[in-house]
């Protein structure tokens, strides 16, 4: 029977032989840094006016295409928010990306762990306490990288 | 097959009737579209199936428009989830939808309100007024301006869906005038009439919209096009903020003064 933690049960993913990947290397899609939402701030660059993606640490590691889908064109910050500290400097943060650097959208992309609902929850804080209201969209990814629910959230 | 999916909707329909009672069994309202340029393809597209269902109404349409010859079907092309069948809007979206609500509840009190109108009374040409007040400003200057000016522009200009939504509006419109001619000269049965008539062309369009042509957009928008159709909606919302409380209040005092004098009348 199963038990503890679903964001830290241990588990392997048996791959047979390797699924199909293009040929040469892929090239990143990230125009920025730093990334962390700890080390980034709503004044750089290139935050004004950009469609943003905060996504949960584990989600670039489980999804095979991240780049291609969810990175091209969009600045990114990122956090974990199981085990991130002082994460009201990250809801501070977020409210001046709606208000100050004036986003155009977020999407957050979370993990389907349960703990992982929290960068959501994060996000929707802000942009309640925003005066500036923006499109937030949720995706949430499976441990294998897979999309279970890509939806527009309400503020 | 392939012939018959590049072909407008209306000549298949002309040709082979049997296609429009299918496609209304799948829910899909070609028959009563007055334009009906939309080709076989994109209709089928447009509505977003189930791969099972896609793959049953082709091979039913070619069982009518091809019977006994062996055709090739297309593969159903849909491979999206199945949670993208569900209705979600985007906010933009869910903003408009949140207005054709609006104009839903109009459109609800609107047949008491002809019922017992009398083109002799100044009280009654009153309310009607209110009535055409209402439609022009909310549901057609702001709310389909909203569509028109900013919605569909994000899409290309062509398409004969937007044509056809067009065409919708611009019907809505001339009931409207005609309605307004009507009451000018106190001819009270040409005021209902064409009352009816935009209610009737109303209420079919905003199911349209709301179960077709929404969906259909969100599929399409990238985040970037919602991220700015929200900030322009936004822009509109607040030019038009206080005209939109009146009109969002006016629509309950009517919704409260139908139901009074329905009550006084029993």
């Amino acid at each position: 029977m199963m038990s503890g933690c679903p964001g830290s049960r241990t588990m392997t993913f048996p791959k047979d032989g390797g699924a199909e990947v293009p040929a040469g290397k892929v090239p990143s899609q990230l125009r920025q840094w730093p990334i962390q939402m700890h080390l980034v701030s709503p004044s750089a660059p290139y935050f004004q006016g950009a469609d943003v993606v905060l996504a949960a640490d584990c989600v670039p590691f489980a999804m095979g295409d991240f780049h291609s889908s969810y990175l091209k064109g969009k600045a990114l910050a990122i956090a974990c928010p199981k085990l991130d500290g002082d994460q009201e400097i990250y809801v501070e943060k977020l409210r001046g990306l709606f208000e100050d650097a004036k986003i155009n959208s977020l999407t957050v992309t979370i993990m389907q762990v349960p703990c992982c609902r929290g960068l959501l929850g994060l996000a929707m804080q802000a942009l309640k306490a925003s005066s500036r209201k923006v499109p937030v969209k949720s995706v949430i990814v499976s441990l294998q990288g897979e999309v279970l629910q890509e939806e527009w959230a309400s503020a | 097959m392939e012939k018959y999916l590049r072909t407008p909707i209306k000549e298949i329909i002309g040709k082979h009737p049997p296609v429009g009672a299918l496609l209304e069994e799948y829910n899909i309202g070609c028959v009563p579209c007055s334009v009906g340029t939309c080709l076989l393809a994109d209709i089928v597209e447009i509505h977003n199936l189930s791969p099972e269902d896609e793959g049953r109404l082709m091979a039913r349409i070619a069982g009518i428009v091809a019977p006994g010859r062996v055709v090739t079907l297309p593969e159903p092309r849909n491979l999206r989830p199945e949670a993208s069948r569900k209705l979600s809007y985007s906010p933009p979206m869910k903003a408009l939808v949140e207005e054709h609500r609006q104009i839903q509840r109009f459109l609800a009190v609107l047949p008491a309100v002809l019922d017992r109108f009398d083109a002799r009374s100044e009280a009654d040409r009153d309310l009607v007024r209110g009535g055409l007040d209402f439609i022009r400003s909310y549901a057609d200057r702001f709310h389909h301006a909203k569509e028109e000016d900013i919605l569909f522009a994000s899409f290309d200009p062509g398409l004969d869906i937007l044509k056809a939504m067009r065409e919708d509006h611009e019907r809505g419109r001339a009931h409207v005038r005609a309605a307004g001619e009507a009451l000018a000269r106190c001819d009270g049965e040409g005021t209902a009439a064409n009352l009816r008539g935009y209610a009737g062309v109303l209420a079919e369009h905003i199911k349209k919209e709301d179960e077709i042509l929404y969906p259909w957009m969100d599929r399409n928008l990238s985040v970037r096009q919602v991220g700015e159709l929200f900030a322009r909606f936004a822009a509109v919302d607040e030019r038009f903020a206080e005209d939109r409380k009146k009109y969002e209040s006016y629509v309950v005092w009517l919704e409260h003064a139908t139901t009074e004098s329905i009550s006084e009348v029993r």
